[in-house]
């Protein structure tokens, strides 16, 4: 990797204070285990990295009591402690669940929720120091017509076509849960639904905050006992993997139908997204396995996947119809 | 008389639990990569970035004016062609590892980058000639001419059948993923020797191969000054004989910087540059009567070893005696070359052979290990009146008695049903087999040296290497039964040149060689004992014999510790040399030492999730025999960790190149997919032991059905065939979906 000047602020203030107003040249440096092999790979090559492992209060959960429950998280809380937290296991199944699925403990141990929501996508072109590819400077998108079987399978109209990476953000994004943001400005919120952004070009990056932007928490609000939620993966290896696809699920279960329902797709799009098509195919009705597998087809509305990756599409409809059923408690006809 | 295995074996075939396990589970174990000589400094490797390319030219002035910058080695020259991404151009050493990196860095290779080709299909279709100019007519032809063999009956054999099937099956290039990388610290000492600590299957041959170089192309005379030092190291398979590229640079670049070098591979190039295993892609028809009996057996395959053009698959049609025709093309590819792994063309052997056959049970409506049962190879005739104790001699017998016990550990009988019906829901149950046979015979010669002293203790020296089998143990085992005393009780010291003669560990040929070397070096060593201390004793040597921590005299009942009949040694030492050879082993008096030819059956069972197509592994059953059993513990753990690779060759592992950057996209050991301890089955290992045929090597065997095995049960599950591994989601619902049409 590149030398470089290291830092370690007191405070979140010092910190952004030092960020440059471009990408590339300062990194903030939470858990390390994305930005430490990026850099290793050249891929990262900033002169100036910016620990955040001084900076206080970054690390907490805070929750109100009783209802409606609110969270606030810090983007220094590892991803160990979300998967291990169990209000979150009571009253957002869907954060914690996924959580705790990714990749393996040692990981888990050392990732931020804030380096897992802005960490860098995973395309093995944009890791290859060799590939000049679209994302990198160069012209072309490598993967359009080439090893895409991770990539993305919603491609209309994208000219990369990264699978997004965070497998945090599709349960944040159903909780409807806001980012706060700190910058040399001062503060502002981004719901999680507009936090990401698909990346064109070496000036980008997978989310919409500014170069001397950093995130400082994620909050959200869990209005009753009533709100049930769950994340399902598909993944090939128990141990240690990617998902292939991945579908959060949010809503109320109020008379034994599903009202106020959001549903968000990762790993299938540039971007995590909200997918208001299975939604409205099963607002208001009972959940089993029939409504499930049909709302799950509605989320694979509008797909067009590359050359190797049509099987996620299929995937997907799965995972959406196994993140409903477990969020409403049925039976996991899966598990045998 | 020829020096026999005790009768009555008191250490040998018990469980012992390798004596270095503390060592290695504490990190006291030093490895390569964990030798820090004083005053060294670190070697990189730069490569070349482009499939195929010629160099126009190399400046080295800026990396030379870098911080920390040591010297330089050139491996390749302006105007040198490069075959794949990856290949060596040059070395360079620098102070501390970040900045030979950043010499590495600023380096400066033009190169001019020509056609490639890194996809077998591309170059069936169109053969763009991309690889070094090969064979008299230097030809540069990607395609090599196909091989054919014909047995004399085979279109009689296919005439006769009354049911063919046609399959295509296949497996892609996969990387041997050696845990510790490749590589070693090389250090020249102040009286021209060189040692090296290398990671390496072949001691004896690494230093010997060292030699060799500085002797040809520096004109220095090097004999008897390398010395290889490899007391442990994480993992080979076939990819760790001799110093390889990087073991020469890391040499000369210690000459070059007057001190010690440590050059170790990252991950990217242990993945790219450091091995794989040929892929192998075919069209198999099976011709059989109904009654199961199979009549021929036809194949069409090919594969590519890389830039290599060595065949890319084993005997067809396998452990069977089919009639046959067999044809075999290599696609020689801008990929790295392959090298031997772990029963090199037996995978791709067995997984040709025994899926076509489980398709062939399918169509006739059989159970497949009946139609094996009616097809195993019988035993030899001959071959039971001339060489009873060989493999041909036993197979037919061997595999039924397998089979047997393999199907009652699996309860083959409750769970197998026919292809398809693995279940109502969504979830289905598989069951599926198959066969392997392997050599393990002695190679070598190993010299093995026993000494005892006076205080008791009990030394055992030899060069040869342990990739990870427990090989010290043996020694110690094997030593323990003969002098009386436990394997914790030997000091063995292996994995130095200079303790003597030793083949490289491959073939699965170190036990068989090393068990019957350490058995002759302790009854030398004993009888020598007997020999001094008999005259203390008032004893003769021929009454002398030992038990357990003792040393009894026959004649006068007497019995005397271990430890007291050792003080009478004095100053005498007495030492044994145990020498072990393919050669030796060929004798007849020599017969029951150790053999070779094994056989092996195994039984998987699998979940297939049919909305995901993602496949889990739930048990595995291994029957295996190797002779006479030294450590049942090792050999049971030797073939778990065979089963272990074979499971991922079959669900996780394949090297992906891409088309248009001529690169492997996934380096690494996260998109290189490999099972985790939770992808792991139960694994039922059961062995054979058959003490009269002496010692055969097991590193091999277990590795080599069990994708064959797992790829019969995921069709047994589903009732369709997916045919290339891995068997990845996306082949699984391939697959479904093609069936359902
Ligand atoms: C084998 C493997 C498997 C994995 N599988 C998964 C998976 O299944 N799902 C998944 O989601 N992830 C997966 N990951 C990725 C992992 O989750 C991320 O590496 C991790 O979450 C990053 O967190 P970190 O704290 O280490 O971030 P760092 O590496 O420290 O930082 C990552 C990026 O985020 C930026 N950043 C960090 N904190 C902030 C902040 N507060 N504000 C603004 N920017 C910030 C950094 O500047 C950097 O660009 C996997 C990783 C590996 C190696
Ligand atoms: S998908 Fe994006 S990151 Fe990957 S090659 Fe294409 S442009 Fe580059």
């Amino acid at each position: 990797m590149d030398n470089f000047v290291y830092y370690r602020p007191k405070t979140a203030e010092a910190a952004v204070g030092l960020l440059d107003a471009k990408w590339g040249t300062a990194e903030l440096l939470a858990g390390g285990t994305d930005l430490v092999s990026l850099q290793k790979q050249y891929i990262a090559r900033p002169k100036k990295v910016i620990s955040l492992s001084q900076v206080q209060g970054l690390d907490q959960i805070e929750q109100s009591r009783g209802w409606p429950m609110t969270f606030k998280i810090g983007a220094g809380v590892k991803l160990a402690t979300l998967a291990a937290s169990s209000a979150l296991r009571g009253s957002a199944a869907a954060l914690a669940q996924a959580a705790e699925e990714i990749a393996g403990p040692q990981i888990r141990n050392m990732a931020t929720l804030g380096g897992s929501l802005c960490q860098r996508n995973r395309c093995w072109y944009f890791r290859d120091e060799q590939s000049p590819c679209l994302l990198k400077g160069g012209d072309k998108c490598f993967a359009l017509d080439g090893e895409n079987r991770y990539h993305a399978i919603f491609t209309q109209g994208r000219k990369c076509v990264i699978a997004s990476p965070s497998t945090v953000a599709t349960p944040l994004m159903v909780l409807g849960a806001i980012a706060q943001v700190l910058s040399p400005k001062g503060k502002r919120e981004i719901p999680l639904a507009e936090f990401f952004k698909a990346p064109t070009g070496p000036e980008d990056r997978e989310h919409v905050l500014a170069p001397d932007e950093m995130l400082l928490s994620v909050s959200f609000s869990i209005a009753s006992d009533k709100v049930k939620s769950a994340s399902y993966e598909v993944r090939q290896k128990l141990s240690s993997d990617w998902p292939l696809v991945q579908a959060s699920v949010a809503f109320e279960l109020d008379g034994g139908t599903a009202k106020n329902v959001r549903i968000a797709l990762g790993h299938v799009a540039p971007v995590p997204m909200l997918s208001a098509e299975a939604a409205k195919a099963i607002e208001g009705k009972p959940i089993n396995e029939e409504t499930a597998a049909a709302a799950g087809e509605a989320a694979t509305s509008g797909a067009k996947p590359l050359s190797q990756n049509g099987y996620k599409v299929r995937l997907l409809a799965v995972a959406v119809k196994r993140a409903l059923l477990t969020a409403a408690g049925a039976k996991k006809y899966w598990e045998v | 008389m020829a020096t026999k295995w005790p009768e009555n074996r008191r250490v040998i075939g018990t469980n012992v639990p390798r004596l270095d396990g503390p060592e290695k589970s504490t990190g006291k174990a030093k490895y390569s990569y964990d030798i820090n000589r004083p005053g060294m400094v670190y070697g990189v490797i730069v490569r070349c970035p482009h499939a195929h390319a010629k160099i126009k030219s190399i400046d080295t002035s800026a990396a030379e004016k870098m911080p920390g910058f040591r010297a330089l080695h050139l491996i390749a020259r302006e105007g040198t062609e490069l075959y794949y991404a990856g290949e060596d151009v040059l070395a360079v050493a620098a102070d501390t590892e970040e900045h030979a990196l950043d010499v590495a860095r600023a380096v400066k290779v033009e190169y001019e980058v020509l056609p490639f080709q890194v996809k077998e299909s591309d170059a069936l279709e169109n053969d763009r000639k991309t690889l070094a100019p090969l064979g008299p007519r230097r030809e540069r032809d990607n395609l090599r001419p196909p091989q054919t063999q014909e047995s004399d009956e085979f279109a009689d054999g296919m005439k006769n059948a009354e049911v063919t099937v046609t399959g295509t099956y296949g497996m892609p290039v996969i990387s041997h993923q050696c845990l510790e990388a490749h590589g070693l610290v090389a250090e020249w000492g102040a009286d021209g020797g060189l040692t090296v600590w290398a990671s390496t299957q072949a001691v004896v041959g690494t230093a010997d191969a060292l030699a060799r170089h500085f002797n040809t192309v520096h004109k220095m005379d090097m004999a008897g000054k390398v010395k290889c030092i490899t007391h442990y190291m994480g993992g080979g398979f076939g990819s760790k004989f001799g110093p390889d590229v990087q073991g020469i640079a890391c040499a000369e670049l210690a000459l070059k910087a007057k001190a010690p070098v440590k050059l170790m591979l990252d991950r990217a190039s242990e993945i790219t540059t450091a091995g794989n295993r040929p892929s192998a892609y075919g069209k198999v028809t099976i011709g059989g009567k109904k009654d199961g009996t199979i009549t021929a057996f036809e194949a069409d395959t090919w594969g590519t070893p890389g830039t290599g053009a060595a065949r890319t698959v084993g005997p067809l049609p396998y452990v069977y005696l089919f009639q046959h025709k067999v044809k075999h093309t290599v696609i020689r590819l801008n990929l790295g070359n392959q090298r031997a792994m772990r029963a090199p063309g037996h995978p791709q052997s067995c997984f040709f052979t025994d899926c076509a056959l489980d398709d062939f049970a399918a169509k006739i409506g059989m159970d497949p290990m009946q139609v094996r049962l009616r097809n195993i190879p019988p035993d030899d005739v001959n071959a039971k009146n001339t060489d009873p104790l060989s493999y041909p001699a036993m197979r037919g017998t061997l595999y039924k008695k397998q089979i047997e016990i393999a199907a009652q550990l699996s309860g083959w009988a409750n769970k197998w049903h026919p292809p398809g019906k693995g279940g109502d829901g969504p979830i289905k149950h598989g069951i599926g087999m198959a066969l392997h046979t392997w050599g393990g015979f002695a190679a070598g010669p190993n010299d093995v040296t026993v000494t005892i002293s006076s205080d008791g203790t009990v030394l055992v020296q030899t060069s040869t290497q342990d990739l990870g089998t427990a090989q010290r143990t043996v020694n110690a085992i094997v030593v323990a039964e003969i002098l009386g005393l436990e394997p914790k009780d030997i000091t063995v010291q292996i994995g130095e040149n200079p303790f003597g003669r030793s083949g490289g560990s491959g073939g699965s040929t170190t036990c068989p060689s090393q068990a019957p070397a350490s058995l002759l070096a302790a009854v030398k060593a004993r009888d020598e004992m007997f020999a001094v201390i008999a005259k203390k004793l008032n004893a003769k040597v021929e009454d002398l014999s030992i038990t357990k921590g003792k040393v009894v005299d026959k004649a006068s009942g007497n019995e005397y510790e271990w430890k007291k009949a050792c003080a009478l040694l004095g100053t005498s030492r007495p030492r044994g040399v145990g020498t072990w050879s393919g050669a030796e082993a060929a004798k007849q008096a020599n017969a029951g030492l150790s053999k070779g030819g094994v056989g092996g059956v195994q039984v998987a069972e699998v979940l297939v999730d049919t909305e995901t197509g993602v496949v889990r592994c739930k048990q595995i059953v291994a029957v295996q025999d190797c002779g006479l059993i030294i450590n049942k513990l090792a050999c049971e753990s030797q073939v778990a960790g065979g089963v272990i690779m074979g499971l991922n060759y079959a669900l996780f592992e394949e090297l992906i190149a891409d088309r248009a950057t001529g690169r492997i996209v996934n380096p690494d050991m996260e998109f290189y997919k490999l099972g985790g301890i939770n992808d792991m089955p139960k694994i039922i290992v059961h062995m054979i032991d058959m003490p009269e045929r002496g010692v055969i090597g097991i590193g091999e065997p277990p590795t080599i059905s069990t994708h064959a095995a797992i790829g019969n049960a995921i069709f047994n599950a589903l009732g369709v065939r997916v045919p290339e591994t891995p068997f990845t989601p996306d082949r699984v619902l391939a697959a479904l979906a093609k069936g359902a049409k």
